[in-house]
């Protein structure tokens, strides 16, 4: 039962990640430091194949249980 | 049911009698999940012109082009002394600072917080908006104290036979 929702606490801890880089990404955008607003913006990007992944992952532990 | 279908239109008030939704808008963990990963999509997406925007800024190909304009002689400010003017536009207005015999800093001098002049503080080296205490790096224009968060649009000088001239501005917001 608890293992089943690691993937769950997984992806929203991707999803904490993303709001905390989308804030830091706007932010240094407002304050000239580009360099910073597109490296936040490179690891957003990043984060989605990240939870994509785990979401598959998770399938896959499903169907060899049942 | 067969009597039903050979009545056409048969005595039925529900006409949506063939939908059957069979839980298919149940939120399970499975499409919790889903919709977590479509939200992860989102940002990665919502992310792009963000990251677009700060590359084109790092590139510089928003950057604009002005004639140039003279500010003062090199005779006429004195190593520590300041000079205001007005670079591009004639509101906007700007302040050279020389720094030391061959050094020169100029910057829009309208303070990134309330758009107040800022000022070119002698003694503690710094430039300061007088309106809420804001203070800006005379090296690079950063903001070191106070409210303003950005910096400075900072004027490129040129030096031609003993005059100062205004070249281009790195950053210019209207």
């Amino acid at each position: 039962m608890k293992h089943k929702y690691r993937n769950v606490v997984l992806l929203l801890a991707v999803l904490m990640l993303n709001i905390i880089f989308t804030q830091y990404m706007v932010h240094q955008y407002f304050f000239e430091h580009y360099k910073n607003s597109l490296i936040a913006a490179i690891i957003n990007v990043g984060l989605f194949p990240i939870a994509f992944i785990i979401y598959k992952n998770d399938k896959k532990g499903v169907s060899t249980n049942e | 049911m067969s009597d039903k279908n050979n009545k056409i239109p048969f005595n039925e008030d529900n006409y949506t009698h063939n939908i059957n939704r069979n839980n298919e808008r149940k939120l399970d963990r499975r499409g919790f999940m889903k919709t977590l990963v479509g939200a992860a999509g989102v940002f990665a997406i919502s992310s792009l012109p963000w990251g677009t925007l700060a590359a084109k800024e790092l590139t510089g190909l928003s950057d604009k082009k002005y004639p140039k304009q003279k500010i003062t002689d090199v005779k006429s400010i004195a190593v520590g002394d300041a000079v205001d003017f007005a670079f591009p536009g004639e509101h906007d207005s700007a302040i050279l600072i020389r720094l030391s015999e061959n050094k020169y800093v100029a910057y829009q001098n309208a303070c990134t917080h309330l758009r107040c002049p800022v000022f070119w503080n002698k003694n503690e080296e710094e430039m300061i908006c007088p309106c809420h205490h804001g203070k800006f790096n005379v090296q690079t224009g950063e903001p070191i104290a106070g409210p303003p968060r950005r910096p400075l649009p900072e004027i490129q000088v040129k030096i031609e036979n003993g005059a100062i001239y205004a070249v281009r501005v790195k950053r210019y917001e209207a």
